[in-house]
C-alpha cells in the first residue's frame, strides 16, 4: 500500500511540464508565427502595389497607400487586356484538358493493372516504371514536336504532360485496396466492366482522384516549362497564362508610354493576381480532398 | 531398436509403393479419362492466355497511357543516337527523323567535347546549389513539420498549414515578380528596410547582383517549397500512435526528447522516401526558376547552372547533337543517384523507394 502511495506522489511531479518544455512552446509559437510572416508579408505588399496609385509606389509597405485603379484598368481595357485574355484563355484549355484528359487515362490504366491476375503485370508496370527512372533530355523532345508540326501551339505544352505515371502508381495502391465485395456483389448484379470501372471504381475513389486532378491542374496552370521550349516568344497566340506573365515585365520595361512604363510594377502585379484568382477558388474545395489523398501518400506499399 | 525396425519399415513402403502406385494411378485415369494437366501448374504463357481471356474487357484500358508513354517518353529515347550525330552535319531546318535515325554522319566526338569549360562551370553551379538546398530546404521542412505537430490546437495547426502552402500554389514567375518588387532598388519595401539598416544602398537592387544569384535560387525555392514540403511529414506524424507519446510523458522525457527520439525516428520511412527523391534530382535546378533569375542577372556566365546550359544549347544555339549528348549524361547520372540514393537509404536508415 505505501509503494503504491509513493509512486502516485512521485508521477505528478515528473508528468508537470518542466520549465524548459514551457519556454519550447512559447519558441514554438514564435517561430510559426515569423514563419507565416515571412510567407503573408510579400504577398500582401504585391497585392497592395496592384490597386496602388504608381506614383507612390515608394511608399507601400503593407497595405495601399493610394488607391488607383491604373493596373487593373491597363490589364482589363488597356493594352494588356488583348494578349492577356487570350493567354487566359489558352491556359483554360490546357488547364481543363490536361486535369482530365491526364487523370481519366491512368485512371483507366491502373483499374485492370490493380487486379492481382492481370496478365503480364509485372512487365506492364515495368514498362511504365522505365519511363520515369530515364529520360532522354529536352532536345529529343523538342525534335519530336517539330516532327508533329507542334511547336508554336498550346497543343504541344498539353500533350507533354499528359503522361504521368506517378499518378498512375498511385491510383494502382488506391484500387488494391478497394474492398472486394463491393466489385463482386455489382458484379452479381449485372454491372458490366466499364460500369464497374465508371459507377463504383471512380466514385469510391473520389478523394484520391480529386487530390491528384488539383495538382495536375496547378501544375498544368502555373507551369511554364514546356512553353519555354517549345513556344516563341513573339508567338502571343499560344501563349499560356504563365509564360505571358514570365514574359510580361521584360516587355513593359521596353514601352513607349510612359505611364506604362513608371507603372509596370502595378500593371504586373494586376496580371499576376488576375492568374491567382481560379486556383484561390478552388483552394477550399480541394483543402478536404487533400487531406485524404495525401493519407495515402505517405504509406509506403 | 524399436527406431530401426520403424524406419525400416518406412523404406520398404517407400521403395515398394514408388513405381507400383503410380502405374495404378496412371491406369484409373486413362480409364476414367481424367486430363492430367488440369491438376499440374500450367505453364506461363497458357496462366496469361487465361488471364487474358477473363480481362479481355478492360484490358484496352491501358492502351491510351501505354500510348503516351511510347510517343512522348520511348521514342525520344530513340533520340540517343543524336548524341553521335556530327554537330556540323546537322540541319535542323531540313531535318527528317526517320531520316536521320538511319543514316548522316556518325562520331563520338561529342562525348569528348561535351565536357568544356562551361560544363564544369554549370555541374559545379548546380550542384552547390542543391547540396546546400538538401542540407538547409529539406531539415527546414521536417523542422516546420515537427513544430506544426507541437501545437495543442488542431485549428490553429491548419490555418498555419494552409498560410505555408499558398506559395507552393503560385507560378514561378509570380513568386519571382513578389519578391522582385520587394527589393526593387526604387522603392522596394523590403530595399527600403536594408538601406536604412545600411545593408544596402540605395539604387542598388540586389536580385541583379551576380553574387547573389546562388542565394535567390536557394532562398526563393526554400520560400515556395518549405511549407508545401512539410505536408508529407506532417501527414506522417499526425499518423504516429498517442500513447507512444503518453507512455514517453510516463517515463518523464520532456518535449526535446520527444521531438528527437520518438518523432523523428517515427517518420524515418517518409524521409528516407524524399531523401532518395531529392537527391536523384541532383542536377536538376528547375529551368523556370533558374532561368528569369538568370536573365535578371544579365546571363553572366559564371552562374550557370545545367538547366540553363542545356536551354542555352538546345533552344537558343540549336545545337542538337550536342543537346541530346548533355541529355544522355543527365539521364544516366539521374539513374545513378537515383539507384546510388536508394542503396544508401535502404542501408542506413532500411528504407527505400523499392
Amino acid at each position: 500500500m505505501k509503494n503504491i502511495k509513493e509512486i502516485f506522489k512521485r508521477n505528478p511531479n515528473k508528468i508537470k511540464e518542466s520549465k524548459l518544455d514551457t519556454s519550447l512552446v512559447v519558441v514554438n509559437i514564435v517561430l510559426l508565427v515569423l514563419f507565416m510572416i515571412v510567407i503573408i508579408f510579400p504577398l500582401l505588399n504585391f497585392f497592395s502595389l496592384s490597386i496602388n496609385d504608381y506614383r507612390r509606389n515608394g511608399d507601400v509597405i503593407l497595405f495601399p497607400v493610394k488607391l488607383s485603379g491604373f493596373g487593373f484598368r491597363t490589364v482589363f481595357k488597356g493594352s494588356e487586356a488583348a494578349h492577356l485574355w487570350r493567354a487566359f484563355g489558352n491556359s483554360v484549355i490546357i488547364t481543363i484538358v490536361i486535369t482530365i484528359g491526364s487523370n481519366l487515362v491512368e485512371a483507366m490504366a491502373a483499374y485492370p493493372l490493380s487486379k492481382r491476375d492481370c496478365p503480364l503485370r509485372g512487365g506492364i508496370m515495368m514498362y511504365f516504371i522505365i519511363t520515369m527512372l530515364f529520360s532522354a533530355g529536352t532536345a529529343p523532345i523538342y525534335l519530336l514536336m517539330r516532327q508533329f508540326n507542334l511547336t508554336d501551339n498550346i497543343w504541344s505544352c498539353i500533350l507533354i504532360s499528359i503522361s504521368n505515371v506517378g499518378n498512375l502508381l498511385y491510383f494502382k495502391v488506391f484500387f488494391e485496396g478497394l474492398p472486394k465485395d463491393i466489385e463482386d456483389s455489382a458484379r452479381l448484379d449485372g454491372a458490366s466492366e466499364i460500369q464497374m470501372f465508371f459507377r463504383i471504381v471512380i466514385p469510391m475513389s473520389l478523394p484520391v482522384i480529386g487530390s491528384c486532378c488539383f495538382f495536375s491542374m496547378v501544375g498544368a496552370w502555373n507551369g511554364y516549362g514546356s512553353a519555354l521550349l517549345f513556344i516563341n516568344p513573339n508567338k502571343f497566340d499560344a501563349f499560356p497564362l504563365a509564360y505571358y506573365l514570365y514574359l510580361l515585365n521584360e516587355r513593359l520595361s521596353t514601352s513607349k508610354v510612359e505611364e506604362i512604363l513608371m507603372g509596370r510594377k502595378n500593371i504586373e502585379a494586376a496580371a499576376m493576381i488576375v492568374s491567382i484568382i481560379p486556383i484561390i477558388a478552388c483552394y477550399p474545395y480541394v483543402i478536404r480532398y487533400i487531406k485524404g489523398g495525401l493519407m495515402i501518400g505517405s504509406v509506403k506499399e | 531398436m524399436e527406431n530401426d525396425v520403424m524406419e525400416q519399415e518406412k523404406a520398404d513402403a517407400l521403395q515398394l509403393s514408388a513405381p507400383s502406385e503410380l502405374s495404378e494411378i496412371e491406369k484409373a485415369e486413362s480409364v476414367l479419362g481424367i486430363d492430367r494437366s488440369l491438376f499440374e501448374e500450367p505453364k506461363f504463357w497458357s496462366l496469361q492466355k487465361k488471364r487474358f481471356i477473363k480481362y479481355r474487357k478492360v484490358l484496352w484500358f491501358i492502351i491510351p497511357a501505354a500510348l503516351f508513354s511510347l510517343i512522348f517518353s520511348y521514342i525520344p529515347m530513340l533520340g540517343v543516337v543524336f548524341a553521335f550525330k556530327d554537330p556540323g552535319h546537322f540541319n535542323l531546318y531540313r531535318y527528317d527523323l526517320w531520316h536521320e535515325l538511319t543514316n548522316g554522319y556518325w562520331t563520338i566526338n561529342n562525348f569528348g567535347n561535351i565536357f568544356n569549360d562551361k560544363f564544369f562551370v554549370s555541374v559545379g553551379n548546380t550542384l552547390l546549389i542543391n547540396v546546400i538546398k538538401l542540407v538547409i530546404c529539406f531539415p527546414l521542412s521536417i523542422f516546420i513539420a515537427v513544430q506544426l505537430s507541437e501545437l495543442k490546437s488542431q485549428t490553429m495547426a491548419k490555418v498555419v498549414l494552409i498560410v505555408i502552402c499558398i506559395p507552393n500554389f503560385l507560378s514561378w514567375a509570380v513568386v519571382i515578380a513578389t519578391w522582385a518588387g520587394l527589393l526593387d532598388g526604387d522603392g522596394g519595401a523590403l530595399n527600403t528596410l536594408l538601406v536604412t539598416l545600411k545593408f544596402n544602398s540605395p539604387n542598388h537592387p540586389l536580385m541583379q547582383e551576380a553574387g547573389l544569384y546562388k542565394f535567390f535560387v536557394i532562398f526563393l525555392s526554400a520560400w515556395k517549397g518549405a511549407g508545401w514540403g512539410c505536408i508529407m511529414f506532417y501527414a506522417g506524424i499526425i499518423a504516429i500512435d498517442k500513447s507512444f507519446y503518453e507512455s514517453a510523458t510516463l517515463e518523464g522525457a520532456n518535449r526535446l526528447h520527444k521531438m528527437w527520439y520518438l518523432t523523428i525516428p517515427m517518420i524515418i520511412p517518409t524521409i528516407a522516401l524524399m531523401l532518395v527523391l531529392n537527391i536523384s534530382g541532383m542536377l536538376a535546378t528547375g529551368l523556370e526558376v533558374v532561368l528569369p533569375l538568370f536573365d535578371m542577372i544579365l546571363a553572366d556566365e559564371a552562374q550557370l547552372t545545367l538547366d540553363v546550359y542545356l536551354y542555352d544549347i538546345t533552344i537558343v544555339n540549336q545545337n542538337i547533337p550536342m543537346a541530346a549528348t548533355l541529355g544522355v549524361f543527365n539521364g544516366l547520372v539521374g539513374l545513378t543517384l537515383m539507384i546510388v540514393g536508394n542503396l544508401v537509404t535502404t542501408k542506413t536508415l532500411h528504407r527505400g523507394l523499392w
